[in-house]
């Protein structure tokens, strides 16, 4: 049973193998594709702490995404329009740099999946489903009347920002950095999941009485798992935004928040290349049925809903059989 | 008399109008065995919900070592020393044994917020783990998920959970519940050991397994214990032989 590690490699491998490909092919475009999985597939690990480990079923994942989207908006947008980012208490600056964006889209993801989650966890089940697409929705709409940052239209940032020693404009370089990112999310995710903290996570999961009557409190493993998870996606959103050099509302809505947890779904909850695997499949799946029907997602409706019926472990449970205890 | 490890003090809830506990104290102390028996819907399982934190009380009180933690929640409770085994056995199903283990271990000492390192490398954690494992005959099977055990093994499990907590107390819903008659002695066994670690709560339907076992044994039907003492006083109390079982004469 030792052979997941492997179609995990190789799938990490492809996704490194094909934008390098399309470079010597002078395809662009096909470079942004790649990146855009591996972005989406880092929103994913997000949504798969919470979702995996942590068997909480969030549909406002978009929340964090488009906080992570809107951190960039606001650090960046100011420098652009050569405007401070506050003067008031202190004088403050925007920023074009990735690592600063990054550190706040983190900071203020966390933030949110601490409010949000505090509250949602009061609730289980179908309740949680939907309190989180509730707070999602909210924060749509939110967006939607702040005028500041283009209300319904969104805001274009002109110019992506930059990273110390690469040229983020080139397709590739950029590609790299969200490559890098993803593995860096992977690995921790990893590590996470065989931690003390990931035993106690995946105990609150399966048996909560249990965990408690150990002197553990469930709520509060599965807050921290959800600010974990939260902090994660809004890394994602913050270089989707820069992906695309533009931010709407539309990061924010419950499509979002259903995209992201297809992607997870269909790769195979809990497992951890199962975002990497769904979001290159759902890109794919985008770029070969959308050129066949623009009802693409009809079909994908119906790829899915075998893959809930028949293959519960999505694609790499499919690939690799049941999942093996890590000891 | 030293201070009784865990004591309720008249213990009242209410579901509505049916009174599930009616007044109840009783005491475990140092060294004992304690059986709590009585019929079916008795109030059993909402004692032992209120002496764990799951469920609190209309009135009464909950005391662990002379503290009163009647507000405090189940987690605390277990914190303080506080070890259950349940009536339908909760544990990960997807866990292995020693992983189940490992989490008892780490939720008596702490460190549960470490999110970086492994946790079956930690040799703190695995040695206490295995060293309850072997204890209750589990040994060849730590490597494999708790969901794939047999029935049995799932109750030895619940034990090696609770003895991995270090406690101050048990409290076993029916430990030998399901258990072939094989089983439920080799159970008798660990548990008569069990009693110089800590002292045990016991709430049991095996009458073999109460009668050899128990120090002390109280009676509860509808939500009141009818009777409390040693094993001989409550077989002579003819109370407890018509209120809870009827006819029939206890061996």
């Amino acid at each position: 049973m030792r052979r997941e590690p492997l179609i995990n490699l190789v799938i990490i491998l492809l996704l490194l193998a094909v934008p390098l490909t399309a470079q010597a092919m002078d395809e662009p475009f096909i470079v942004t594709l790649a990146t855009k999985v591996a972005i989406l597939a880092l929103a994913g690990v997000g949504l798969n702490i919470a979702l995996g480990l942590g068997g909480m079923v969030s549909l406002g994942h978009a929340a964090f995404f488009g906080i992570g989207g809107y951190m960039m908006a606001v650090l960046a947008a100011p420098v652009q329009a050569y405007e401070p980012l506050m003067t008031w208490p202190i004088e403050l600056a925007g920023t074009k740099s990735m690592p600063l964006i990054w550190l706040g889209a983190v900071i203020a993801g966390a933030l949110g999946a601490l409010a949000i989650g505090a509250l949602s966890l009061r609730t289980s089940g179908v309740y949680f489903i939907m309190i989180t697409l509730a707070f999602g929705q909210m924060l749509y709409y939110f967006a939607i009347s702040w005028p500041a940052y283009g209300g319904e239209d969104g805001i274009a940032i002109y110019v992506r920002n930059g990273f110390p020693g690469l040229n983020t404009l080139d397709p590739l370089q950029f590609f790299a950095l969200a490559y890098a990112v993803l593995l860096l999310a992977l690995l921790l995710a990893h590590r996470l999941g065989a931690s003390p903290f990931g035993l106690a996570l995946a105990g609150a999961r399966q048996a909560p009485a249990r965990v408690a009557a150990l002197g553990i409190r469930p709520y509060s493993l599965k807050l921290t798992a959800f600010v974990l998870s939260g902090a994660v996606t809004a890394l994602a959103g913050a270089l989707y935004a820069d992906l695309n050099r533009f931010v709407s509302p539309s990061m924010l809505s419950w499509h979002t928040s259903g995209e992201i947890m297809v992607l997870v779904i269909l790769g195979g909850v809990g497992r951890l290349f199962g975002p990497v695997a769904g979001a290159a499949l759902y890109i794919l799946l985008e770029h070969l049925l959308g050129g066949i029907s623009e009802h693409w997602q009809f079909f994908l409706g119906l790829i899915l809903l075998g893959i809930v019926l028949f293959a519960r472990g999505g694609l790499i449970g499919t690939l690799a059989g049941r999942e093996v205890a890590h000891d | 008399m030293t201070e009784p490890v865990l004591e309720v003090r008249e213990l009242h809830i209410a579901f509505g109008a049916l009174k599930a506990t009616d007044g109840v104290s009783l005491t475990l102390r140092a060294g004992e065995i304690h059986a709590l028996i009585g019929p079916n819907g008795a109030g059993k399982s909402t004692l032992i919900g209120l002496i764990a934190g799951s469920l609190s009380p209309d009135a009464g009180q909950v005391r662990m070592n002379g503290q009163d933690v009647t507000g405090q929640d189940v987690a605390a409770r277990a914190r303080a020393g506080l070890a259950r085994s349940f009536q339908v056995s909760a544990v990960a199903p997807d866990l292995t044994v020693l992983q189940n283990v490992v989490l008892a271990v780490q939720g008596a000492r702490g460190g549960s917020y470490r999110f970086l390192r492994r946790a079956l490398s930690d040799r703190s954690l695995t040695e206490t783990a295995t060293a309850q494992i072997d204890r209750v005959g589990l040994a060849p099977c730590r490597a494999i998920p708790a969901g794939d055990l047999a029935h049995g093994q799932r109750r030895r499990l619940e034990l090696a959970m609770a003895l991995a907590q270090r406690p101050r107390a048990f409290v076993l819903d029916e430990p030998m519940a399901g258990m072939g008659p094989d089983g439920a002695r080799e159970m008798t066994v660990l548990l008569d050991d069990l009693r110089h670690e800590a002292p045990i709560l016991l709430v049991e339907h095996d009458m073999d397994a109460v009668f050899r076992l128990a120090d002390r044994i109280s009676v509860l039907v509808a939500g009141r214990i009818i009777a409390s003492g040693t094993v001989d006083q409550i077989r002579a109390d003819d109370q407890v032989q018509t209120a809870y079982l009827g006819e029939e004469r206890l061996p």
